[in-house]
């Protein structure tokens, strides 16, 4: 019994040696400095000046709380992360589902690299891409002149407003997502699909049944991660959003690559940052209950 | 061979026990340093015994043409090595390093820039320092000078890119305002020089002179909707596209668009601003890199440099005995006192003094 | 063996994802293959004029090979100290353990100019030398890599069995053994996908490496954005048809080394 229990101890001990590397990591490179970052947060705005002072403030909060702007750019930031999610989730699993799938070598390959391949093209390159198909002289509004659908010189909306960027993201979020579920759904022992199949149950049902709901961990993970991506991606809002769609990561960059305004830039930061861990958080319960007990 | 560690040894020593506070020194004198003492400089070539100059340039292709047209042969004849940073934004690592630390010995920037960072601190050397150690500054232009710290050494006006095929050519600056281009045309993010010149234009034409903020704000609300774009490159796929038909830009870049056989044209502004490429030189610099900063800017300055590097880019060179590249040359560009003597630099430190609330405005129309 | 039939419900709305997710490729790859003298779509006639260009440019080709080195060490390091950290998240019953994996994708809600500025003036002000060195940039892509294969390992074990370790364990294998012949199998394509995560994200990253990328030698993204600020030609694009190349390479070649180490092994154990 205790020899026993000495055992554990010592196993416990030694699951510490897996973290530990990585915490000791995260504390020295990113806690210390993205702290002290965030702690210049409550000094007096200074242009160019980083360190933290012992003059202490709370102006910088006030200022973003105080003007419209930067909270409807805070609300829409997390907006878009949660639709970002939601929609990636959707049209992820089938592609993911239709890859674990296939079993055979040279068509696996072949699903894999076009997901590769996607994910491989630089950002600024692939919005190109988007432009073309998207914009007001875009394929698709060339295409639904030529049918008649709308006139001659008119077009749809379809980017350089909020669908803009959620469409971007969508793009960039998709591959991450089909990965993420790919592993999980191979994981998932087919013996259990084709036992509840063998009970009676219809495909569908048994996929609903038994493939959907232990595909959980790999969609919340997924989803989490592509939250993460969508709430902190500066250059698709940009670009696809025509400037015109205001998140948290423009202003920041604003305020800190443009105008070193470190203060300012640290407090947007600080926020994006509290608002993501709140998001996290209830997120995590909700899977917790949902997955009984991931994360 | 032991001046490359040297010099970040003795940097780090200045520094002393300064820790977290190093960076924000912004302004203090150190004039009895070794770093801040006397150098000149010539205009002959010395021997640098293989000292590391640190200059902050554009990237890209721009990059690759300027180490073939200028810096790789500069490194032979100096016997130095050039460590070149194109990681633009430069300002924010200015301020973080402080003035004493300069992160880079010669800096090329864009008016703006420099200037915000001019104003934050005892960073360069005055235009007058410098000119006295640049024999090939005695050549330029007055306007090269306009800066107030360093020295410009090419150029381009600001112009409407416009498509050819979307009816009238303007013919004035308030053409961009005209209802056929709702939606359709383009200009650039708070942040993008283009957008700071369009800014102090539209002041100018709109209001009583260039401070008038309160017209061009009122103007620029009238303009929306615009399609604001990033990055240059960005705003001529736009135009290649048709999605914009008239777009803020600038002459050299426009024009070489137009050569490669797309639909467009432009027109200067009336006001005639201009984009210019300046060089700093940092004042607590080393004194073997300020001495090859000299040279290099010295070398940047030359009629040779700057005609090869016209002919590639299309800029115009401050440099009276340089030329005007051909195709420019076509069109009645010319480089001479009375032809330059109508271009107008804005009143940039105007500008970024109250940079906070033009930005601030800025965001609101543009929605964001 | 017949291929597992798939719904079709499933199929179909596959098929339209796969071309959500490919079309805008498809344009750029062919504007990229365009005889003409700038990027545009439908190409002005096809040829491989640009990727010729791309690959005889010595900025380009010296920023790819640098991008190239620093996503790899990024993914090796990425790769080990996020698979032993979820190890770890996997296996501890402790309080906080939500909290803990939560705090490893923080890097990544952050904007990358956050981080990337945060690191710069913490070297700066620390004066560890770290400061515009490929060390220095890649501690940031570390930081923005890991918390991807903490959640693709993690998602996998989550979706795994952990008492077929312990029986294996129980029937006495080594801790070792037991991982490297029961765990390691079955997490392995969350390995797998964390790996590609990481080399991905380091090879694409821009914003981290914005105040972190070291004079010489900068990494493609930001070199192909300074490119983009004054020219209008398809290189950007013919650099995103050689990494594409590039990706089908070695997916190719590294199927090809699985292969035969399957079926090398199958012939030992057969034996």
């Amino acid at each position: 019994m205790s020899a026993l229990s000495t055992n554990v101890f010592a196993q416990a001990r030694m699951k510490w040696l897996l973290v530990v590397p990585l915490l000791a990591f995260f504390v020295v490179f990113f806690v210390i400095p993205v702290g002290l970052l965030f702690a210049t947060s409550l000094n007096p705005q200074a242009i160019g000046q980083v360190a933290v002072t012992a003059d202490l403030t709370l102006d910088n909060y006030l200022r973003f709380f105080s003007r419209s702007n930067y909270l409807l750019a805070a609300g829409r930031s997390v907006i878009l992360g949660v639709i970002v999610a939601a929609i990636t989730v959707v049209v992820a699993y089938p592609m993911a589902y239709v890859i674990a799938k296939t079993e055979h070598p040279g068509r696996n390959t072949f699903l894999l690299i076009l997901v590769l391949a996607a994910m491989q093209l630089d950002m600024v390159i692939r919005l190109y891409g988007m432009m073309v198909i998207l914009g007001d002289e875009g394929l698709i509004n060339q295409m639904l002149r030529g049918l008649g659908l709308i006139g001659a010189e008119s077009s749809v909306q379809l980017m350089y407003n909020f669908m803009g960027v959620v469409m971007g993201l969508v793009q960039f979020a998709l591959p991450f997502m089909i990965l993420t579920l790919v592993g999980v759904i191979r994981g998932i022992d087919p013996s259990l699909e084709e036992a509840a199949r063998s009970l009676g149950a219809s495909r569908r049902r048994a996929f609903l049944r038994v493939t959907l709901p232990m595909s959980m961990p790999g969609i919340l993970s997924g989803s989490l991660l592509v939250f993460a991506l969508s709430i902190s991606s500066y250059i698709v809002p940009a670009l696809m959003g025509g400037f015109r769609v205001g998140v948290l990561p423009i202003h920041i960059f604003q305020q800190v690559a443009e105008g070193a305004r470190f203060q300012f830039g640290a407090t947007i930061a600080v926020i994006l940052f509290v608002l993501s861990a709140l998001a996290v958080a209830i997120y995590l319960r909700l899977g917790r209950r949902h997955s009984g007990g991931l994360a | 061979m032991t001046r490359k560690l040297y010099t970040p040894t003795r940097r780090a020593l200045l520094k002393g026990g300064a820790t977290l506070g190093a960076a924000s020194l912004l302004s203090a004198p150190f004039v009895n340093h070794a770093w801040a003492q006397d150098v000149t400089y010539d205009g002959e070539v010395f021997d640098a015994g293989g000292a590391v100059l640190n200059i902050g340039e554009w990237g890209g292709g721009w990059e690759e043409f300027v180490r073939k047209a200028l810096t790789d042969q500069f490194e032979t004849d100096f016997n130095c090595r050039i460590n070149w940073d194109s990681s633009f934004p430069w300002f924010p690592k200015f301020v973080t390093q402080g003035p004493q630390n300069p992160v880079y010995d010669i800096c090329n920037w864009n008016l703006p820039n420099l200037t915000q960072t001019k104003q934050a601190g005892d960073f360069f050397l005055t235009v007058d320092e410098v000119r006295e150690n640049v024999p090939n500054a005695a050549d330029c232009w007055d306007f090269a000078f306009a800066s107030g710290a360093g020295i410009t050494w090419a150029y381009m006006p600001y112009v409407y890119a416009y498509r050819t095929d979307a009816g009238e050519a303007p013919t004035d600056f308030r053409a961009f305002w005209a209802e056929r281009y709702a939606n359709k045309r383009g200009t650039y993010g708070t942040e993008n020089g283009l957008m700071h010149a369009f800014f102090m234009a539209t002041a100018q034409e709109f209001g009583a002179d260039q401070y008038d903020m309160q017209a061009a704000f009122k103007a620029l609300e009238d303009a929306m909707p615009m399609k604001v774009s990033e990055f240059t490159f960005n705003m001529l796929s736009l135009i290649e596209r048709g999605e914009v038909d008239i777009a803020v830009h600038i002459e050299g870049e426009a024009l070489s668009l137009k050569r490669k056989g797309v639909p467009m044209d432009v027109w200067m502004w009336d006001s005639k601003p201009i984009l210019t490429q300046t060089k700093t030189i940092s004042r607590y610099s080393d004194p073997m890199q300020k001495k090859l900063a000299f040279a290099l800017m010295n070398r940047t300055l030359s009629p040779e440099f700057l005609n090869a590097f016209g002919d590639e880019f299309l800029w115009r060179p401050t440099n009276a005995n340089a030329s005007i590249t051909a195709p420019l040359a076509e069109e009645g560009v010319q480089n001479t006192a009375e032809a330059v003597n109508e271009f107008w630099v804005p009143d940039w430190d105007f500008f970024v003094e109250n940079k906070l609330e033009i930005t601030d405005r800025l965001n609101r129309i543009f929605g964001l | 063996m017949t291929e597992r039939r798939i719904p079709l419900v499933l199929a179909i709305l596959a098929i339209l994802g796969f071309a959500y997710m490919l079309l805008p490729i498809v344009v750029v790859v062919l504007a990229g293959l365009t005889a003409g003298e700038f990027l545009t779509f439908p190409p002005q006639g096809l040829s491989l004029r640009w990727v010729a260009a791309f690959l005889s440019s010595e900025k380009y080709l010296s920023s790819f090979f640098f991008s190239f080195k620093l996503a790899l060490m990024t993914m090796i390091v990425s790769t080990i100290l996020g698979t032993a950290a979820a190890l770890f998240l996997s296996r501890t019953n402790m309080v906080g353990r939500a909290a803990m994996r939560a705090f490893f994708l923080s890097p990544v809600v952050l904007p990358g100019v956050v981080v990337g500025f945060a690191l710069f003036a913490f070297y700066i002000s620390t004066g560890i030398g770290l400061s515009r060195t490929i060390w220095g940039l890649w501690i940031g892509h570390i930081l923005y890599s890991t918390p991807y294969v903490i959640g693709t390992v993690g998602a996998a074990l989550a979706a795994y069995d952990t008492s077929l370790e312990e029986a294996a364990r129980s029937l006495g294998a080594s801790p070792w053994r037991a991982f490297r012949k029961v765990t390691l199998p079955n997490i392995s394509q969350g390995i797998q996908a964390g790996s590609i995560f990481a080399f991905i994200v380091s090879f694409g990253q821009f914003e981290v490496s914005l105040f972190l990328s070291s004079p010489n030698s900068e990494p493609l993204p930001i070199a192909m954005y300074n490119s983009l600020r004054y020219q209008f030609d398809p290189s950007a694009a013919a650099a995103g048809i050689f990494a594409i190349t590039l990706v089908i390479a070695s997916v190719l070649l590294t199927n090809r080394l699985v292969n035969l180490r399957t079926l090398l092994e199958r012939r030992q154990d057969g034996s």
